[in-house]
């Protein structure tokens, strides 16, 4: 092995961490930013020169966010709930310059908006500023309170307890815009989350996506376990050219296969149903390879011996064969498993309604329908790989063996 | 002559209820009455063969029952469909005890490998065939009669301009991500083999982007080239340029200046196709890295000591011992990498849905998904299936021809 080897000189060393390190951040750049719009305000990933730190990763503006979401509803994920007030102070250099006017804005296009109805304003000086009243009249809860301040430009500088989520210029004013006022920390931090959340159906996609893939896993586990058991320690006749045909299946792109089988599962009328999205991928050649050599590392006295035992081909392949596979059927499983969450082509041509779609068709989707709002594109981006990166910092080991193993031999 | 004994009745009767269910499902509308005949005859055969063998009432009862609904063919009601095979499990456990140990291999061999085979010849040994068969009609899908036009759709094919646009974007696509991937991959590996401190913290940042999905990658890569606020213009102040709506292509970009033009397929791949490119090159480079570091660990140190005694420097080192002896895993890459691009689909079709301004970056799974599931042409959708399979088939084994040729297999 290469552990004898002497380290080269120190010039040389530094050089290769000074490259490497380079790699790295381009490598981890676009997860950096990915991350960092998620949590930026519309306004804030809309800037020509980058905003490395948002402001709703300030941990000062978090206290802030936790107080307001008390005050409205609770500490961690706000809201407004009736007969609570929310205080939000703004302080401003010259309080004589004028009273900001304060609106609950009603969402674009709708004849009535009970939150802005019920909703009563009220602002009261303070020594340094303003401190704006909101108090919730009515009988229904809102998960968020949004505000927009029209501050008088004479006031000259001003600071708001909770920074605007926008600030325009409108005239004689600084409009000043917050997606809520009332968030508490999570909601503060994750209010892109929450918004693409609820944009789409994301909870439903994620069932699919999980249902898709465990059960790809699951029964292809089963099958390639039964198939590869059988090739590497069964002398059965016809076993060199059955292996040879099922080798030969992989010279076929997928491609190939995506009409006719389109069409068998029209005619099945398995169309966006979940047979669609996992049957066809059930039996799979890579996955009888992998586990075949697995099977062919264990040493063969151990079958001889249980065979002359009595045991039969059943029990063998559960008792003893199974439980040693162990980590080769990781491996497969880590593959099956990426393989069938991280896939868009096939699930995108099986699926027509929105109940069907998988994680990455709904982000495709999404895509499209988000338009502009790159701080919940991204935070929805994050969410669909999030439980895929979660696995690999848990399991990283197993996956990053289980790749090498599979460009070996 | 006994050992296939069981391989044959379980190969008729899985047969059987495969083709009873595709003919009752009406996925299958040929008649079927001379495959049926077929089953018939084989089922005659092996029932008569297994009775005189075993020698046993049940076991000859059960084949009776066997043979008769294989007899039957098509006029046994569908729920008897799955009788003969359930009935070969009764003739083995009646007759187990006395078989030799051949013929129980032959059992439970053929046992264990039906449901991958069944799966395998439904959804892909039958549908490639099946892809070719319609490849050869006019216009196939759900909505009228199609007619049997031979090759017309590859000879339209080998006429249509988008077409050819698309193979050549392939080609370029293939031609400049595969090699910068192996070898940016290379480069990689090599110093991270170095014995240095960190090698976990560098491969899990490394390999990071090949877990993630490509949807979500190419969303981000999407915001990062955007003309207005995208990262990337800010770095290199390039204000306002649209990376994913350029349809220019790179060589004939970079030989401008010189007063060459270049038109067409030597203009070379589109900026927009370069930019989703160094996008794929990104996603791909940890799988690349991963699987070389492992090549690269499997060469003995000794080459490396006996290399430094006889006075060789470290690029000697990698010229001599390491890129001949890493050249399986590098082949393999090739290999598995060209498979690979040749398909790609997903980053495409995120960042630019519509295949680009002027088809800039339309790939051929992608003109392939266009026609057969915006356009409902399944046959030309084919037809192209099929014309890539072909080429793929072709590049691999040229691959072989040329590249293996120079690959060290002997340590």
């Amino acid at each position: 092995m290469s552990t004898r080897r002497k380290r080269g000189s120190l010039p040389g060393r530094l050089l290769i961490y000074l490259v490497l390190t380079a790699g790295a951040v381009v490598m981890a750049f676009p997860f950096y930013w990915m991350l960092a719009t998620s949590v930026k305000s519309p306004q804030e990933a809309q800037q020509v020169a980058p905003i490395w730190l948002p402001q709703r990763i300030h941990p000062s503006n978090w206290a802030t966010a936790a107080r307001l979401g008390a005050e409205g509803g609770g500490r961690w994920w706000g809201g407004f709930q009736p007969g609570r007030t929310v205080r939000l102070h703004i302080e401003v250099e010259d309080p004589a310059a004028g009273v900001p006017r304060v609106r609950v804005p009603k969402p674009p296009a709708v004849f009535s908006d009970p939150r802005s109805e019920s909703t009563t304003i009220e602002v009261v000086p303070t020594e340094d500023g303003w401190t704006i009243e909101l108090t919730n009249e009515g009988d229904q809860t809102f998960t968020k309170l949004p505000l927009v301040v029209w501050m008088p430009k004479e006031a000259s500088r001003f600071r708001a307890e909770l920074p605007p989520d926008a600030v325009r210029s409108q005239r004689n004013y600084w409009r000043l815009e917050w997606e809520n006022v009332s968030p508490g920390v999570f909601g503060y931090v994750f209010h892109n989350y929450r918004e693409a959340w609820h944009a789409a159906p994301f909870g439903r996609y994620f069932y699919v996506s999980f249902v898709t893939a465990g059960l790809q896993v699951a029964g292809g586990l089963l099958i390639a376990t039964m198939a590869a058991f059988a090739f590497a320690r069964i002398r059965f006749p016809g076993r060199e050219t059955l292996f040879l045909l099922f080798v030969a299946t992989m010279m076929i792109p997928g491609e190939v296969l995506l009409i006719p089988n389109y069409i068998l599962l029209a005619k099945l009328h398995w169309l966006d149903t979940f047979y669609a999205l996992i049957v066809p991928w059930l039996a799979s050649v890579f996955g009888i390879f992998l586990l075949r050599q697995f099977f062919l590392s264990l040493p063969h006295d151990l079958f001889d011996a249980a065979r002359i035992d009595g045991a039969s081909y059943w029990g063998m392949l559960w008792r003893i064969a199974f439980p040693l596979a162990v980590p080769g059927l990781v491996t497969y499983g880590i593959f099956a498993f990426l393989g069938a969450y991280n896939a868009l082509l096939w699930p995108l041509i099986v699926t027509q309604s929105p109940e069907m779609r998988t994680i990455q068709v709904g982000l495709q989707a999404f895509i499209g329908e988000a338009g502009s709002d790159y701080g919940q594109l991204m935070a929805a981006s994050t969410m669909a790989i999030l439980p895929i990166v979660i696995g690999y910092f848990f399991a990283q080991r197993q996956f990053i063996q289980g790749i090498a193993r599979s460009g070996i031999k | 002559m006994r050992t296939y004994l069981f391989p044959g009745l379980l190969a008729v009767a899985a047969l059987y209820l495969m083709l009873r269910l595709a003919a009752h499902l009406e996925i299958v509308r040929a008649s079927l009455g001379a495959v049926f005949v077929l089953f018939d005859l084989a089922a005659l055969a092996l029932a008569y063969l297994g009775a005189r063998t075993w020698r046993s009432q049940w076991a000859t009862l059960a084949l009776a029952v066997y043979t008769l609904v294989v007899l039957a063919g098509q006029v046994a009601p569908i729920h008897l469909a799955g009788l003969p095979l359930v009935m070969v499990f009764l003739v083995y456990a009646t007759v187990r005890h006395r078989i030799p140990e051949r013929d129980a291999a032959a059992f439970w061999g053929w046992v264990f490998v039906w449901p991958a085979l069944g799966l395998m010849l439904t959804w892909n040994v039958f549908p490639s065939f099946f892809a070719l068969w319609i490849s050869l009609f006019d216009r196939f899908n759900f909505i009228g009669e199609s007619r049997f036009v031979g090759l017309l759709n590859y000879r339209i094919l080998w006429h249509d301009p988008l077409f050819w646009r698309a193979l050549s974007n392939t080609f370029w696509y293939v031609m400049l991500t595969v090699p910068t991937g192996i070898l940016l991959g290379t480069v990689v590996a090599v110093l991270l083999n170095e014995r240095i401190r960190g090698l976990r913290l560098f491969r899990t940042i490394y390999f990071l982007p090949y877990i993630t999905a490509l949807t979500a990658a190419a969303a981000v890569w999407q915001w990062i080239y955007h003309p207005e606020f995208g990262f990337l213009n800010w770095l290199l102040g390039t204000p306002g340029f649209d990376w994913l709506h350029t349809p220019n292509g790179i060589f004939a970009l970079a030989l401008e200046p010189f007063g060459v033009k270049l038109s067409g397929f030597w203009a070379g791949p589109s900026v927009a196709f370069t930019a989703i490119m160094a996008m794929t090159v990104w996603h791909f480079l940890g799988y690349n890295v991963v699987i070389l570091l492992a090549g690269l660990q499997s060469i003995p140190a000794q080459y490396y000591e006996a290399a430094e005694l006889d006075g060789a420097g470290w690029w000697q080192k990698q010229r001599y011992i390491t890129w001949p002896l890493l050249s399986p895993t590098t082949f393999f890459l090739a290999i598995i990498g060209l498979i690979g691009a040749f398909q790609v689909f997903t980053q495409v079709y995120v960042m630019t849905p519509t295949g680009g301004v002027l088809n800039d970056t339309l790939t051929v799974a992608m003109y392939l998904y266009n026609k057969g599931f915006r356009d409902s042409d399944f046959s030309y959708a084919s037809a192209l299936a099929v014309t890539m399979f072909v080429i793929i088939l072709a590049l691999t084994l040229l691959q072989r021809q040329v590249l293996e040729r120079r690959v060290t297999y002997e340590h």
